[in-house]
């Protein structure tokens, strides 16, 4: 079966910036599988690369044997893309948003209502979405954000920090709807975090990047075990070389 | 898929026009600032009427001739408010005045009635008493000017009955008469050449505004609506959605037309308004500018909505331009600034002067900015210039086909995502 991401030596410069230096990682179908890095790793471009919005200096990013480069609008048919820290229209309630973006997918009207329905339960924002997107917390568009994100089922989503700025119980809440969603409509999900319970939680694969590179890659368990430490955040900390 | 843009665009107008700030500043600001503006006009030029129909004069006759007497029976049959005062010294006279509301005091000297009847000056002294410094105020100083002219005038008059008792006096002071006609476009109209004037002038002014006004505010909607959805990053998810990125831009185009239409329709009613309040005089209502071959041609009207539709375009499409390049609300409208110079410019000065009487350098200036071509145009419109409409439209056309282009690059490209403005910081020197 084809890869769901294949990413080969990628390189990407701002000017003098090399914020992707070599990036090389395949995610097969059906996985959860998250960056994590400190802040400027390169995480954001890398995601930013593989939804589209920018393009690679050197190297190459497939999506379900699609380049990302050369077949751009084929690519975001399959994807989604939560970017980090998103707002949506202010002057819109979360519900006409919802139908905004709905319409870009289905065709047919009771497919795009259905998927509606789906994002509200997601959002579980209940009455609220009745209301103005400026009267929402920050943890609220969030959540609208993520069920925006999810609810034309794409085959890839990728996440940038879904999870930042929820609380708790939120933040469980999405998880479980992200584990749903990969178990039951088969989305693969390709996310980035600072949440170190979160990916040991959610991913099952996880790849720690620093400078523009991976540093390890593997399942949580292995990294864990490489670095002969009980949790992530301490090979974090290893890896980076900052215990 | 059409369908998409009609989505786009519908969003655009719904975010656009139910934003507090636009709706406030493009639509509803105009349809009330120009008539309050019309109506303080109107109303600080009737206080000033008024306060030259109340005020009252004071005057000190210090001459017992009979043409004293007259003067005084004259400002008396002109129903003008009139205080006889004491013969008294002036000072003392005049601090008695400063208690009550009295604005004038004329004094008629010993001498006024002996001077005139011997064919010298008659002297009138006149002292405005002035409480503070105002429009109204000062028009209260010269109360007596209207009054004594008045009865200047029934005095030369007399002279000249006197002297030619067989004919008009008015015949003798305004011997000739003319009578006024324009011949324009092969048409011998009965009008005179000011009227004729105060209608152009009343469209090369009317012109220029409507379009500064309208292009203006397209660009700050076009920009605000860009940098809105940079600063949201609403735009990120947009770029990454199943529609093509051109629809994008169109959506944004149409959406900022549709919502600066509002705002344009709003600033010409306001203006209305506005004109109607101040210009109360205003010529137009009594002659049928299409019997003197005033009004647009079908065809003028068709090539007019040409030019301003190319013309928008480009205004918004630049303005999207630009803003790309900013990050946030704020810095869009303080990049946009300096740009609205080009619109405000030809506009300015084609206001006041028609582009060939201008220094040649100054000409080439103006006709290098895209939206003189629009004013000429406008212009042209109303003498039924269709080679320089043509020329015009082409010019304007032609900038909007380049400001279009690049705007699509851009939004084809990442850089409507990473294209910002570094302006390097001053280094603190250590
Ligand atoms: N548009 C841009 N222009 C210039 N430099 C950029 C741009 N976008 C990112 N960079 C640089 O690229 C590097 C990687 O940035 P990136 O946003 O990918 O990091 P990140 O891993 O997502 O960090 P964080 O955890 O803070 O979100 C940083 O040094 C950043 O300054
Ligand atoms: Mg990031």
């Amino acid at each position: 079966m084809e890869n769901a991401i294949e990413i080969i030596n990628l390189h990407k410069r701002f000017g003098e910036v090399k914020a992707l230096d070599g990036l090389s990682f395949t995610v097969r179908p059906g996985e959860i599988y998250g960056l994590i890095g400190p802040n400027g790793a390169g995480k954001t471009t890398a995601l930013r690369i593989l939804a589209t919005l920018i393009k690679p200096s050197a190297g190459s990013a497939r999506i379900f044997g699609l380049d990302v480069e050369k077949n751009p609008n084929d690519v975001r048919r399959i994807i989604s893309y939560l970017p980090e820290e998103a707002g949506a229209y202010k002057n819109l309630s979360g519900l006409e948003y919802l139908e905004f973006m709905a319409a870009f997918y289905f065709a047919n009207k009771e497919e795009a209502q259905e998927s509606i329905l789906e994002a509200a339960r997601i959002s579980g924002l209940g009455k609220r979405l009745k209301d103005k997107v400026k009267t929402y917390s920050k943890g609220m568009t969030r959540r609208l954000l993520i069920a925006r994100a999810l609810m034309m089922k794409p085959r890839l989503a990728i996440l940038d920090e879904p999870t930042s700025g929820l609380d708790i119980i939120h933040a469980h809440h999405i998880r479980r709807v992200i584990q749903n969603y990969v178990e039951k409509h088969g989305v693969t999900v390709m996310l980035s975090s600072h949440n170190m319970l979160e990916v040991e939680f959610l991913c099952t694969r996880v790849a720690l990047i620093n400078r523009g590179r991976i540093l390890i890659e593997g399942t949580p368990d292995e990294i864990k075990s490489r670095y002969g430490v009980d949790n992530l955040e301490e090979a974090f900390m290893e890896a980076t070389g900052s215990a | 898929m059409p369908s998409a843009l009609s989505n786009l665009v519908k969003k655009e107008i719904k975010e656009m026009l139910r934003d507090p700030k636009i709706l406030l500043g493009m639509v509803l600001m105009p349809l009330i600032v120009f008539p309050i503006m019309g109506a303080a006009i109107n109303m600080s030029t009737s206080t000033i009427e008024k306060s030259m129909r109340t005020a009252t004069l004071a005057v000190m006759k210090l001459d017992h001739g009979p043409m004293a007497d007259q003067l005084i029976a004259s400002f008396k049959a002109l129903n003008v408010s009139l205080l006889e005062i004491q013969a008294s010294p002036i000072n003392e006279a005049i601090r008695n005045l400063e208690k009550t509301n009295i604005t004038t005091l004329i004094v008629i000297p010993p001498g006024f009635t002996e001077n005139l009847t011997s064919g010298l000056k008659g002297e009138l002294d006149v002292y405005a008493i002035l409480r503070s410094i105002s429009l109204s105020e000062g028009a209260k100083a010269s109360a007596a000017n209207a009054p004594i002219s008045i009865y200047e005038k029934t005095l030369v008059y007399q002279a000249v009955k006197q002297a030619f008792p067989d004919r008009k006096p008015e015949n003798v002071l305004d011997p000739i008469a003319v009578k006024s006609y324009v011949m324009f476009r092969g048409r011998l109209l009965n009008i005179s050449p000011e009227f004729l004037q105060g209608i152009f002038m009343s469209q090369s002014f009317g012109f220029p505004m409507v379009i500064m006004l309208l292009l203006i505010s397209a660009m700050q909607i076009a920009a605000t609506s860009i940098s809105i959805e940079k600063e949201e990053k609403t735009l990120e998810t947009l770029l990454t959605l199943p529609v093509r990125r051109l629809s994008i831009l169109a959506g944004k185009l149409a959406g900022s037309i549709v919502v600066a239409a509002a705002g344009a329709i709003a600033a010409i009613i306001g203006v209305n308004f506005y004109a109607a309040s101040i210009f109360s005089f205003a010529p137009a209502g009594s002659v049928d500018l299409a019997e003197l071959g005033l009004s647009l041609s079908p065809l003028a009207y068709f090539l007019l909505g040409v030019t301003m539709f190319v013309t928008i375009i480009s205004a918004l499409a630049l303005a999207i331009c630009i803003a790309v390049f900013s990050e946030n609300v704020r810095e869009a409208q303080s990049l946009i600034g300096p740009f609205s110079l080009i619109v405000i410019l030809p506009s300015l000065v084609l206001m006041f002067a028609d582009i060939d009487v201008l220094p040649f350098y100054f000409q080439i200036i103006l006709y290098l900015m895209p939206y003189t071509h629009s004013i000429l145009a406008s212009k042209a419109a109303f003498i039924g210039d269709y080679i320089t409409m043509l020329r015009s439209i082409a010019c304007i056309s032609l900038f909007t086909i380049v400001v279009l282009y690049i705007a699509a690059k851009i939004f084809t490209t990442e850089k409507v995502i990473t294209a910002r403005l570094t302006l390097r910081k001053p280094k603190i020197r250590q």
